[in-house]
Order: structure tokens, then C-alpha cells, then sequence
């Protein structure tokens, strides 16, 4: 996975959701969330197969019985 | 009862209950005081006044009938904007909204009628809850009744604006990064955030499915849980709801001495102000004097957590907001429109890798403090600062000044985990500061008792300002 966005893939996945969006917005738009791709990419996460968003309803179930 | 006004929630209802005071003549009182302190605060958008006169009328002859025994029989109440209410606007701080009319009533609101509270109207919002200052482009920016020059905090900034400067018992916010604790600890009132599925979302404006959690807004731990004991619970029209258990009020009341509290090594003591990081100290002091046992505990990195909270709450806000965006992209303020451009910079590879690592997150914090029942953080670095200094638009800056802001928050809305802000001291400037009780999922009612047991020692909750200040 890529840590650094770029303005172009910003453009990219603009135009894929269908909004419109210049060129400068997309720069401004890669320069605000780079920080916050990098750090999350840092993480290096391997999760397994058998997990699912919904495996966090799971783990915070089983603090009702605590 | 001399001033209705220096009430907290459970004592107004009570008082209405017992017939030492009238509905109409609480009613009547808070609307004297929304008219002389709206002008300074902007916290409400609308004022209901003749409506809620009439509903106080009919619950003070219900009361006399002696069919009038409800919880909240008669009290005035007032909301954030974002909660429909069948028949009237609910314009969610918004120019796209404006004007629009809710054709259902929110799940919350409904509770609230059925146990008797009274609406005043709506209360000012950032621009659909995307916003942590209190800044709003179309409405203006809510003021801080301690300092009208200062934030309130958001989203919920007239909930907190509103509670603080006593216009109402209670009200109800949000909380997706921030929202409810942010003005409970700006304004210097008591703020609940209920674990994620413990109470109904349904019919209340949507920001980030994931993370959304609908609180409330009061004057004390002891309020928060009357609130709480009324919207809490299973709704067939929000499945997260589903098998979450219900509401323990004798859990509320859990002695002090019997719970272990944990104050992170890392991450939330940095960098503090010395005003915010005195108040942890002397918050501890107290804690201990009540018995609790306090212990140091090292949490997983918060930074990574955070990362994935950000990523869920830009994605699943571009999302929501996705037509609109197309459609009417001039009609946002120019910072919630940058935020929700922010949120087209992500795989969707990304978005569901932090949305599925959330499981395995909240396990490694579960583990990491599986020896204590709480943890106390603070709200934010500082007391409330000026508007003019976070007045920041919607410019390349503006995203790191509101991570800056928001940075004790995401964490949590992204474990899902229930918290109490309350009031636990104050800045050299006088400007309220609150501190987070954090607990356990569906430990709901454990950070309440630990929150009362608090302000039984001391008396931050009860500070209220006054409206000389508000001019000077």
C-alpha cells in the first residue's frame, strides 16, 4: 500500500465518486492527509483473513459480562 | 426554591414533581434568561417559547391531576439541531438544509417526550457536526458563556453553550470525534458519550455510522444518568442497539473505593498546559482521597488508533455527504467542504483496513488495561481559546489546527469506549477545565458513578456564570 498521496490520486478518486475537484484543491487535499496515511501505513498491519468490522461488535460484547 | 435557575436536572424534576415549583414557572424563567443571554452566546437557532409554555401548562395540570409522575414530567430541555422531531426544521447548522422539515421523530427525542421533558427549541451547531471549535460560516460562531471572546467547542456548541449559561437542564449532542466532550469541557459542564450501541442513533443527522454516538449535555454525573436511564436501550430502527444491555441506575451508585483508575504513561500527558496538567494532579489527589485506587498504565500507541479513527470519519462523512457534494459543493462552509474533500484521498482499501483492525484495537486496549476499570485523561491541552485564534477556515492549516483540538478524542469514538467530561478545575483565566473518565465497553454506568462520587468532593459543576462577565 502507498503511504505517500499524491494530487493525482486524489484527482483519480475524485473523479471515480464523481466530484469535481481542481487541481489545487486536490494538492491541498494530498498535503492534508499524508500525515495521516504515513502514520497509519507505519503500523504495518497483517490482519488475518477471518476478520471483519464487525469482529469489533465481538470484542466490545464481551465486556458485558465483565 | 428561590432561582429555578441554580438547579441541577434531577433536582428541577424533582422540585416539579413534588409541586414546589410549576412547569410554567420554570419554563417561564429559562425563557427570561435565553432572551437576555442569547444575544451574547448564539447558542440557540430557534426558541420554541409559546410551544413550551402550552407543554408546561399541560404537564403542571397532569401533575394536579395526579397522572403527572413522569421522569422528566414538565422540564424544560432543549437539542442540537441534528435531531428530527416530526413536523419541525431540523436544519443541522447547514445552508442545505435550511428550511428542510423532519418527516419522523429520533428515537432519542421520542424517549425524551414519553418521560415527560418539555422542548425550549434547537440549539446552534457546527455546520452537520463536522466541526470541533463552534465556528459556523452560515450561523455565526457560538460564544462561551465564561468568555463570550472564546469557543465553546463542537459540535455540540450551543448544548454546551445553552447548559453552562443554565437556558436549559440538559441537552442532547453527538459525539463522532469529539463532539459532546469538547463543549463539556470548554464550557465547564458535564458530558456524557455512551459506548457506541448503547443508545439509538435513529432519526438523528448521520456523520460517520461507525463512530456516531448520541450523548447528552448537563450539569452533573448524577444528571447524566437520568438522561442516560431514559435513552439508552435496544431500537428495532438502529440494529447497533441490538442485545445492548439496559440501564443499571443502582450501578451508578458503585462506591469509589472499588474502582481502580489508570493514567496513561504516554500520549495524553503530553504536552499539556500547565493550567490542564495541574487540574489532572489535583483530580488525582481527590480520587484518591475517595478511596479509588489509582495506578499508571501504558495504553497501545494512540497515534495509530487515531490515524484509523481519521480515516473512518473522512471516509464514511465524504460518503454520507457524497450528492450533495456533487450537487451543491458552493453550499458548504469552506472547512467542512475542504474536510469532506479530504475524505476522496482514500483507498477503499484503507478505509476498510482501519475499519476492520477496530476489533483487534479495542482488543489490544482491553488487554493493555484489563487491571483497571477507568482511565482519567484530559479533554484537551488548554482551556478554551479565542475565536479569533481558531478561526481558521478552511486552508491548508485548518486540518492540523482540528487534529490539534480533537486529539484526545479519536481515540475512543474509534474503541467505541463510553466517557464522562466533567468540570475539574479551572485556568489562571478562569476558563473551565473538564478531564475525561474513560471506561470499559458497556461500562456506561461505572464512569457515571465514578463521576459522581467526583463532584461529591467538589463543586466545579456547580459553577455557573454570570452574565455581567459575559458583557465585560
Amino acid at each position: 500500500m502507498p503511504s505517500e498521496v499524491t494530487p493525482e490520486r486524489v484527482a483519480t478518486i475524485a473523479a471515480s465518486a464523481r466530484v469535481s475537484l481542481n487541481a489545487t484543491a486536490a494538492e491541498c487535499v494530498a498535503s492534508a492527509v499524508n500525515p495521516t496515511v504515513a502514520r497509519f501505513a507505519a503500523e504495518k498491519i497483517n490482519l488475518p483473513i477471518e476478520i471483519e468490522p464487525s469482529t469489533f461488535t465481538v470484542v466490545a460484547r464481551g465486556e458485558i459480562r465483565r | 426554591v428561590t432561582d429555578p435557575a441554580t438547579l441541577t436536572l434531577v433536582e428541577v424534576a424533582s422540585a416539579i414533581r413534588d409541586r414546589q415549583l410549576s412547569s410554567v414557572e420554570v419554563t417561564g424563567a429559562l425563557l427570561k434568561r435565553i432572551a437576555l443571554w442569547q444575544p451574547v452566546l448564539n447558542a440557540f437557532v430557534r426558541v420554541d417559547g409559546e410551544e413550551a409554555l402550552v407543554a408546561a401548562a399541560e404537564a403542571d395540570a397532569a401533575i394536579l391531576a395526579g397522572s403527572g409522575r413522569l421522569p422528566l414530567q414538565g422540564v424544560p430541555l432543549a437539542h442540537k439541531d441534528m435531531f428530527y422531531l416530526t413536523g419541525k426544521l431540523a436544519e443541522c447548522g447547514s445552508k442545505i438544509r435550511k428550511g428542510w422539515v423532519a418527516p419522523t421523530t429520533s428515537t432519542a427525542i421520542a424517549r425524551l417526550q414519553s418521560a415527560g421533558a418539555i422542548r425550549l427549541g434547537a440549539l446552534h451547531m457546527a455546520e452537520f457536526a463536522y466541526g470541533p471549535t463552534g465556528h459556523n460560516q452560515h450561523l455565526g460562531p457560538a460564544r462561551n458563556p465564561w468568555d463570550p471572546h472564546r469557543i465553546t467547542g463542537g459540535s455540540s456548541s450551543g448544548s454546551g453553550a445553552a447548559v453552562a449559561a443554565r437556558l436549559a437542564y440538559a441537552a442532547l449532542g453527538s459525539d463522532t470525534g469529539g463532539s459532546i466532550r469538547l463543549p463539556a469541557h470548554f464550557c465547564g459542564v458535564t458530558g456524557f458519550k455512551p459506548t457506541y450501541g448503547r443508545v439509538s442513533r435513529a432519526n438523528a443527522m448521520p456523520l460517520s455510522f461507525s463512530l456516531d454516538t448520541v450523548g447528552v449535555l448537563a450539569l452533573s454525573a448524577e444528571d447524566c444518568a437520568l438522561i442516560g436511564a431514559i435513552i439508552t436501550g435496544a431500537d428495532p430502527l438502529d440494529p447497533t442497539t441490538d442485545g445492548a444491555p439496559a440501564w443499571n441506575m443502582t450501578a451508578t451508585r458503585y462506591p469509589p473505593n472499588e474502582i481502580t483508575v489508570g493514567v496513561p504513561r504516554a500520549f495524553y500527558v503530553n504536552d499539556l498546559e500547565p493550567d490542564v496538567a495541574k487540574v489532572l494532579d489535583e483530580a488525582l489527589v481527590t480520587l484518591r482521597k475517595l478511596g479509588t485506587h489509582v495506578v499508571e498504565v501504558d495504553l497501545p500507541d494512540q497515534t495509530a488508533v487515531s490515524a484509523a479513527a481519521l480515516i473512518v470519519l473522512a471516509v464514511e462523512a465524504t460518503s454520507q455527504h457524497s450528492a450533495w457534494l456533487r450537487e451543491r459543493p458552493t453550499d458548504y462552509g469552506d472547512q467542512v467542504r475542504a474536510r469532506l474533500h479530504n475524505g476522496l484521498a482514500y483507498s477503499a482499501v484503507e478505509y476498510l483496513e482501519a475499519l476492520r483492525w477496530r476489533g483487534p484495537a479495542l482488543a489490544a486496549h482491553l488487554a493493555a488495561s484489563s487491571n483497571v476499570d477507568i482511565i482519567l485523561a484530559p479533554v484537551s491541552r488548554t482551556a478554551a481559546p479565542t475565536i479569533k485564534e481558531t478561526d481558521i477556515g478552511g486552508g491548508p492549516s485548518a486540518e492540523v489546527a482540528i487534529q490539534g483540538i480533537t486529539r484526545f478524542m479519536r481515540p475512543i469514538n474509534y474503541l467505541g469506549l463510553p466517557v464522562l467530561a466533567l468540570p475539574a478545575g479551572e485556568s489562571r483565566s478562569g476558563m473551565p477545565i473538564g478531564l475525561q473518565l474513560i471506561g470499559r465497553p458497556f461500562g456506561d454506568e461505572r464512569v457515571i458513578a465514578l463521576g459522581r462520587a467526583f463532584q461529591s468532593a467538589t463543586d466545579y459543576h456547580r459553577r455557573m456564570p454570570k452574565l455581567s462577565d459575559a458583557h465585560s
